[in-house]
């Protein structure tokens, strides 16, 4: 939790929802402002409410957890909010979620039955995520002319994120410039699940987390592919729920 | 039959079921939960105007679903994939018991399908042997999320299911639709995890394992599953209504699948009366891949790999002979009772 720098700095609801728009729906590493989640942001002095809704109310209770305690993290992490307090609805859970993140309280005491913690499970998508996000970078890079083979090999040192992208290929010697976004979204994952550091010999990995040889690119980036339309397609069937689920005159459902 | 171009289409509605979820068959909360999570799901990916109302869609009966698959032809022939869940419904909710009477109206037009549940031990395979028995099964449909007391699922490559499985193969039933794809409520969505198939179809190699809903959201596992595994087969129940509302992306998963597992492992399947092929067969027929999909994916859905899809691959799964069919299909019951003596009357003119 960070301090107050001043007095009578408030932060604004667009501070704020550019905080939110970190936080990804992890099933669809989607962020949660555009995927139309959040409901109502509202700051009081240095206090802050959340509000958010999911698109079926019987949603994953731990992916539930993981968006709320990231969303207040996230919050809590601008330096004019002392204490975001967030609020789920219409879940089948909201009562138990919004109450144990807001007390800080593990998940694992309020979900007792749960089948694994939330950290594995959060380390299990977040390993699809960087799948899904390496086909992005991978084309990225392909469409400013490098081949597999040289995709295959790069090591973190032969990339550059700034002043645009730049990188580096045949022994250091032809910089080859790229757009970095894809790539830094990439890496973003990368470091999160433990894979890439500063000193990383291979950027890309399969799957499995291995490095990737060069004759089994085409085979890596097929993969990476499947996975990114695997996440996204998710996100239409969930797109569709929410839809159908406040569609005018619908008949209030799935409150037993 | 279904037409396009001046061809005839032979479907085989590869997933279907005749639920009873009226409130008098409930006997668990999870159960009313469950109908109420199906029901989200049809209005999620129904067109409006071809929406049910809550209480057709508990309960709709056998004429019902005669009419709604042969009514306009839509399909011809269809599977039945009973669905237990007896800790909800007192009478279970999509038995073969229940599946049989239609079945057993028309049985040419129906292949009807039982299940096992390997944490019924002793009995549960007596009830396999019985299934065997009295309706000839040749397939089974698995729900590893269903729940048995205190047990919230089971997995496919467990000692137990591997007896119940080799009790399969020692009766000849040589097909298993595994359910593996979207949770549905109250059920856990990781008791759905795709990739207990993994080690049960390496396993059982003269085993056929279809894998419904293509394993969403686990698109990926199931796909790089199926692309090693020859005996794994791909259910499009769940992504096919996507051609409905969401073109694009069912135009990326139908991409995906021929390129993991070819043209010859994938199954169509309404999920009726999840959603119903009156309307379905025609929406995914007329499906399109966009320029950019059709380049990313080098391929196209032609009518003779919809052909496939719709009918022929499930055909052949189990040793269905469309062209005796189409001549049976002249003058059965349902021809008579719909009129559809003229689909079935003139000669494919495109055959060979």
């Amino acid at each position: 939790m960070s301090s107050r720098t001043h007095e009578d700095a408030e932060a604004s609801v667009r501070e704020v929802r550019e905080r939110l728009d970190r936080v990804t729906d992890p099933e669809l590493d989607e962020s949660i402002v555009e995927l139309g989640y959040v409901d109502d942001v509202l700051v009081r002095g240095s206090s802050v409410d959340v509000t958010f809704t999911l698109p079926t109310a019987w949603c994953s209770p731990a992916f539930a957890w993981m968006m709320a305690t990231d969303a207040r993290d996230e919050v809590e992490s601008l330096v004019t909010v002392e204490t975001a307090t967030i609020t789920l609805r219409e879940h089948m859970h909201e009562a138990e979620i919004t109450e144990g993140v807001n007390a800080r309280e593990p998940f694992e005491s309020v979900f007792p039955d749960a089948d694994g913690g939330v950290e594995s499970i959060r380390a299990s998508l977040d390993e699809k995520a960087r799948v899904g996000r390496q086909f992005d970078a991978m084309n990225e890079l392909l469409d400013a002319g490098l081949t597999g083979a040289q995709i295959s090999k790069l090591t973190r040192r032969d990339l550059s994120l700034e002043d645009g992208g730049v990188v580096f290929v045949r022994d250091g010697n032809v910089g080859v410039t790229f757009d970095p976004e894809p790539l830094a979204d990439y890496l973003e994952k990368a470091e999160a699940t433990g894979l890439v550091d500063a000193d990383t010999d291979h950027v890309f990995r399969t799957p499995e987390g291995d490095p990737i040889a060069p004759e089994q690119f085409d085979l890596v980036h097929k993969r990476s592919r499947l996975a990114n339309v695997n996440m996204t397609g998710q996100g239409n069937i969930c797109d569709a729920l929410n839809e159908a689920r406040f569609a005018e005159g619908r008949p209030p459902l799935s409150e037993t | 039959m279904y037409q396009q171009d001046g061809e005839d289409i032979f479907v085989i509605d590869g997933h279907v079921h005749l639920w009873d979820a009226r409130e008098e068959n409930i006997t668990h909360e999870g159960g009313e939960q469950f109908i109420q999570c199906f029901y989200d799901y049809h209005t999620g990916f129904t067109p409006e105007e071809r929406e049910w109302d809550l209480d057709e869609y508990r309960h709709y009966g056998k004429d019902r679903m005669a009419e709604d698959l042969f009514g306009n032809a839509a399909a011809d022939m269809a599977i039945f994939q009973p669905t237990y869940l007896t800790d909800f419904y007192d009478e279970g909710f999509n038995t073969i018991e229940q599946n049989a009477e239609l079945a057993e109206e028309y049985p040419e037009r129906f292949v009807l399908n039982g299940t096992f549940d390997p944490r019924d031990g002793e009995e549960g395979l007596r009830y396999l042997e019985e299934q065997k028995e009295k309706y000839d099964i040749e397939g089974v449909k698995v729900y590893t999320a269903e729940w048995r007391g205190e047990s919230k699922g089971w997995r496919l490559d467990s000692d137990e299911s591997f007896e119940f499985l080799e009790k399969c193969a020692e009766l000849g039933i040589d097909k298993v639709h595994a359910h593996k794809g979207p949770t549905i409520r109250p059920l856990n969505r990781d008791a759905f995890d795709v990739a207990d198939v993994d080690d049960a179809a390496s396993s059982f190699p003269d085993i056929d394992f279809v894998v419904e809903h293509v394993g969403l959201p686990r698109l990926d596992d199931f796909c790089w599953i199926a692309a090693q595994e020859p005996n794994v087969y791909g259910g499009l129940a769940v992504a096919a209504p996507m051609a409905q509302n969401r073109p694009r992306k069912f135009g990326e998963i139908m991409g995906e699948l021929l390129y993991w597992l070819g043209e010859d492992r994938i199954i169509f399947g309404s999920d009726y009366a999840l959603w119903n092929p009156d309307w379905l067969v025609e929406t995914v027929m007329n499906a399109e891949l966009t320029d950019a999909q059709k380049d990313e994916y080098g391929i196209e859905l032609t009518t003779d790999v919809m052909k496939k899809i719709m009918g022929e691959n499930v055909a052949e799964l189990y040793d269905i002979d469309i062209e005796a069919k189409k001549e049976q299909f002249r003058s059965d019951s349902v021809t008579e009772e719909f009129g559809l003596g003229d689909h079935y009357g003139t000669q494919d003119a495109t055959a060979d």
